[in-house]
């Protein structure tokens, strides 16, 4: 093997180095994907969307959550958060009439993640 | 005029010799020696921080004497180094396993030193949850095969907090002790073996004419080596019961630990360390008489 | 030699070999666990998985800042041992008057355990004004006797005329260590670096002792205020457990043979 191969295969250069890379490549993914976008849908019972219903972000502080904005539903259900500072949030949903959802924990793999929520909120009377 | 110069010579080298000796003599003397030296000073006088100096005579060893911590203290510490020996004997076996031509030795070697280069806060942890009288394994373990019905408070309990602390210090010490006897046992000539094979000495005969005495010297390096790092297991009592249910756990360190820095008692803390000092230093000595003389020269020829 | 069957030697060392791991994976699975970890009977393998113990731990204890710590302080310790080691290695392989005396000092010096040190060390380092500081944290961790006598062997045995050769083309004491010694003791370096690492990493009473402030605090010590802090109810203790063992084992796996062959041969002489 040529001697730069050697030095290069060698376990104290070539573990550090693949950490190296992995932290790199690592910072460089949550560079491109800390926005703070929370976004999701909203449905009611039956599995219609809703529009207009009320989302609550709660964001994590040491032990409780702690309620940060609201948004209102667009026309197909779906609602979006632009600045989430968190990495560990809660999300509920409440339109009168058609009751409210469970408060959904969504656990983040870093600060602000963008993410979109699969599953949908569903709104349930006497919530 | 030439032995001049050689003469002058000989004295820069010395000089260098002593500049190359000068950083490293500097921390000994500074960490080591100063404060053995310090400790026993303090130990004879009332000191604290903010006042001057006044002689105490042996105040400070009376008190010692008089106090009911101290005391449990010291017998906790004494339990801790009798417990030394059982961890090298489970080690002694371990050794002699891995010893033998079997394959994938290396494998099993590393794995069971993996718990020593761990940083003992860590380790205590892990034991801690291990103990843990919730869903602890040992509980689970103990219940599921209904040995007991109600879980033990292990950590908790008078009795069995002591005995816990010296199961994770053998536990993380194991690794260790094998690898010192196991050197110890690669370091006997096969031919010694063969040659009383020949003879007609069976296995244990074997072992206990040849490997046993020439082990002597790393059973005795293990020894001391272990009671050294037992009863001074700050690290693990501190995290795994803060000095036990009432003072079930409080070993020495621990105790000078409290004195000196949580109740700022600077001058008792010293003389609970010369007690301290001059215990390990005896428990030395003793091991040593015990193997049968200089057994620290452990270069055996 | 007789002939043995094998397999009961395999199964007690399987044995052993359990034993020895079974507390590891008991912390992964808990600080992995999705499940309320105080359910009773534990879960031997929990039904689901997640991550998040370690989101939650990078960002609500200063991780960063810990390790930050914990590695210069480490790095510092390890370049004064090499050093400092060396150049008192060098300086035993010479007899010098007084050389008996130095070398009962180190001995002695051993038998004095760091824990029947702490209240001097700690006033005394007050003295130098060095509480608090990255340098206060390293400097008694500069230089261990073990790896001294360990520089000593292996200079020992470089050969004479390796040596003569460089006197007479003229080179300086200094640089007949760092230009002929050191290339030739590698093994000694290296026992010499990961024993000094291990024993900076793992020390907690001496940054216990000395640390004031919070963000100056090492990796063991941030453990240890983790576990009074927080009310153990979620694996987040045990996700900042197994992050902080991670470089140590690492580290081990990686140098394993060095490890052991440095701790033997400097347990060897005494």
């Amino acid at each position: 093997m040529a001697s730069w191969a050697r030095i290069l295969m060698h376990r104290f250069v070539f573990v550090p180095g693949l950490l190296a890379v992995m932290a790199i490549a690592w910072n460089a993914y949550v560079f491109s994907h800390d926005h703070g976008i929370v976004e999701g849908r909203v449905v009611d019972a039956a599995g219609r969307p809703v529009a207009g219903a009320t989302v609550a972000l709660w964001v994590y502080n040491f032990t409780t959550y702690e309620e940060k904005e609201h948004v209102s539903t667009g026309a197909d259900g779906v609602f979006r958060f632009t600045n989430n500072p968190s990495h560990r949030i809660q999300i509920s949903a409440e339109k009168p009439g058609l009751g409210r959802s469970e408060r959904v924990l969504v656990f983040l793999y870093f600060r602000s993640q963008d993410i979109a929520i699969a599953a949908p909120l569903r709104l349930a009377q006497g919530g | 005029m030439a032995a001049f110069w050689r003469v002058r010579h000989r004295t820069r080298q010395a000089l260098l010799l002593w500049c190359f000796l000068a950083p490293s003599l500097a921390i000994f003397l500074l960490y080591r020696v100063l404060p053995v030296v310090w400790n026993l000073v303090l130990s004879f006088q009332y000191w604290s921080p903010l006042k001057a100096a006044e002689p105490a005579g042996f105040d400070h060893y009376e008190d010692l004497l008089a106090d009911d911590v101290f005391w449990q203290a010291l017998w906790n510490t004494l339990i801790v180094i009798a417990s030394a020996p059982v961890g090298i004997l489970i080690a002694l076996m371990l050794a002699l396993l891995v010893n033998s031509e079997i394959r994938g030795r290396d494998v099993y070697r590393t794995v069971i030193f993996t718990s020593y280069p761990l940083m003992t806060v860590a380790v205590a942890i892990i034991w801690r949850w291990m103990f843990d009288e919730r869903v602890g394994l040992l509980n689970y373990a103990a219940r599921a095969s209904h040995l007991i019905d109600s879980p033990i408070p292990f950590l908790n309990s008078f009795i069995w907090a002591l005995p816990c602390v010296i199961v994770a210090n053998i536990w993380q010490m194991l690794g260790f002790y094998m690898i010192i006897l196991l050197t110890g046992l690669q370091n006997i000539p096969h031919e010694l073996h063969e040659a009383a094979a020949i003879d007609g000495a069976n296995a244990l005969r074997r072992f206990q004419r040849i490997t046993l005495p020439l082990l002597r010297p790393s059973i005795f390096l293990a020894f001391v080596i272990g009671m050294l790092n037992s009863v001074t297991s700050f690290d693990l009592v501190y995290v795994m019961t803060g000095g036990g249910p009432g003072r079930a756990t409080e070993i020495l360190v621990t105790y000078i630990y409290k004195l000196g820095f949580m109740q700022t008692k600077f001058d008792d803390a010293a003389a609970v360390t010369v007690v301290f000092f001059v215990l390990l230093v005896a428990t030395t000595w003793g091991a040593n008489q015990f193997a049968g003389g200089d057994a620290g020269a452990a270069e055996t020829e | 030699m007789h002939r043995y069957p094998r397999w009961p030697i395999h199964l007690a060392l399987l044995l052993a070999g359990f034993v020895m791991l079974v507390p590891f994976y008991w912390v992964l699975k808990t600080s992995v666990s999705g499940e309320n970890i105080y359910a009773y009977p534990p879960s031997i393998v929990p039904a689901r998985i997640h991550p998040f113990f370690y989101v939650d731990v990078w960002y609500s204890i200063p991780f960063a800042r810990y390790l930050l710590n914990s590695v210069v302080v480490s790095a510092i310790a390890v370049a004064g041992n090499v050093l400092f080691n060396a150049m008192a290695g060098y300086a035993l392989t010479h007899g010098f008057r007084g050389k008996s005396t130095v070398v009962l000092l180190f001995l002695t010096c051993m038998m004095v355990p760091f824990q029947a040190t702490i209240i001097p060390a700690y006033l005394i380092t007050g003295r130098l004004g060095l509480l608090d500081s990255w340098l206060g944290l390293a400097l008694p961790q500069c230089s261990t006797i073990i790896c001294i006598f360990v520089f000593k062997a292996s200079f020992d045995a470089v050969p004479r005329s390796l040596i003569d050769a460089a006197r007479i083309d003229g080179l300086s004491e200094w640089r007949i260590v760092w230009h002929v010694m050191m290339p030739l003791s590698k093994s000694a370096i290296a026992t010499n670096v990961i024993l000094a690492f291990i024993w900076s990493w793992n020390n907690f009473l001496w940054p216990l002792i000395m640390t004031r402030s919070a963000d100056m605090q090492t990796l063991p010590l941030g453990l240890a205020r983790f576990l009074s802090y927080q009310e153990d109810t979620t694996g987040a203790l045990y996700a900042f457990c197994i992050m902080v063992l991670a470089p140590g084992l690492l580290l081990f796996l990686l140098a394993q043979k060095e490890f052991m062959r440095g701790l033997t041969s400097g347990a060897v002489k005494g």
